[in-house]
């Protein structure tokens, strides 16, 4: 029986020869319905083109660093299975909304900058000493803010943000969202700091909710969702008493 | 289109004016956006109707016709659309705890469009009771 193969058409671009990226095709077996894109982006690089450029590291949908297009959807490639596309061909894109460096590997200098820019660490008014103990927290504390600090910094939700796309100053779901995170952490007390930047126009106001990056984040953070609340709190410092408070 | 980025030759794709077609989620977010459009001239017409009617009833003609029946009817579907998509999403946005934990969206999203019914229609029997 003749062996099962699949069509991977990869982007590539060498920022030294192309004035633009453009397709190449390769088919490749597909021996094991375990597969995932990685996969095949691994026999390609090993077995026929060694100069196929792309990131990703675990394998497991942990660093975050494999994001790309996969048939137009934001998605790890570690975690999209070849049997889901196949037998039609795969379209593998370096992810939207990003500048190109080669293939598929994206400049994440910006994605950096934001990601800094909202002081992703716990700030103290006075250090807590080392030798006081553990800083607990209760569950409901830890509750408060779990499911923002899920995030990998994949990027895919920026890939999907047409806002961002549109205009490259908005801050960005994952930035928002891991703000939202320090400021809801009960040893934290930056939120005055974080203000700024997040209650920015840049900031949350630049957000209309379209939602996608919540559809495509591949550890369920719910951006959207961090943005929007952070919009209604930030008002509500504004508007309530006192509520400019720390 | 390709540019420098430090010491990097990079390539910027650019959103093509297309991008809300590429995926269902778009294009309803777009029709979400546009749906307040036909709203706000409906209500713009209604404004110029209550304007005339200040002139008494010699200056007073109320529009009608069969064209304004569809237009009506289709900023009706645009504005339920749109009332039913903002108080959908208000599940995500308003948030608060009770005894330590968080209140389920579902019960906001309800309330709201309870009350929203609730508002709507007593403002058709005001209408109604008005008229006759
Ligand atoms: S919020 Fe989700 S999609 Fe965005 S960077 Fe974090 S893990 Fe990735
Ligand atoms: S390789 Fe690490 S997330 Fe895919």
């Amino acid at each position: 029986m003749a062996e099962k193969t699949i069509t991977i058409q990869a982007t590539r671009f060498d920022p030294d020869k192309d004035a633009r990226p453009h397709l190449q095709s390769y088919e490749i077996p597909f021996i094991d319905e375990s597969m995932v894109v990685l996969d095949a982006l691994n026999y390609i690089k090993t077995h026929v083109d060694g100069s196929l450029s792309y990131r990703w590291s675990c394998r497991m949908g942990i660093c975050g660093s494999c994001g790309m297009m996969i048939n137009g959807q934001s998605k790890l490639s570690c975690s999209a299975f070849l049997r889901d596309y196949w037998p039609k061909p795969i379209l593998v894109e370096p992810l939207n909304n990003f500048p190109i460096i080669r293939d598929l590997v994206i400049d994440m200098e910006d994605f950096m900058h934001k990601l800094k820019s909202i002081k992703p660490w716990i700030i103290r008014k006075t250090e807590i000493p080392l030798g006081s103990g553990e800083h607990r927290q209760t569950n409901a504390q830890i509750d408060d803010f779990r499911q923002f600090s899920e995030c990998i910094n994949c990027m895919l939700c920026y890939s999907a943000c047409p806002v961002y796309g549109l205009n490259n100053e908005f801050r960005g779901p994952a930035a928002i969202a891991l703000a939202r995170r320090y400021n809801h952490d009960s040893r934290d007390e930056g939120t005055k700091e974080r203000l700024p930047v997040i209650a920015d126009a840049e900031g949350v106001w630049e957000c209309s909710f379209v939602g996608e990056c919540s559809v495509v984040c591949p550890k369920g953070v719910d951006p959207a969702k961090a943005i929007q609340q952070s919009k209604l709190d930030t008002s509500l410092r504004f508007v309530v008493p006192f509520g400019n408070r720390e | 289109m390709a540019e420098e980025s430090g010491n990097t030759r990079v390539y910027r794709k650019t959103m093509p004016p297309s991008w809300w077609t590429r995926k269902a989620h778009y294009f309803w977010y777009v029709v979400r956006e546009f749906s307040a459009l036909p709203l706000a001239i409906w209500l713009l017409l209604l404004l110029g109707e209550i304007r005339s009617a200040a002139n008494g009833p010699a200056g007073y003609h109320p529009l009608g016709g069969t064209g304004f029946v569809i237009f009506s009817v289709i900023a009706l579907f645009f504005s339920l659309y749109h009332s039913y998509t903002f108080l959908s999403l208000s599940g995500a946005i308003i948030h608060f705890k009770v005894i330590d934990r968080q209140f389920p969206s579902w019960p906001i999203v309800w309330a709201q469009m309870i009350m929203w019914a609730i508002v709507s229609a007593f403002i058709i029997w005001a209408l109604w009771w008005f008229s006759t």
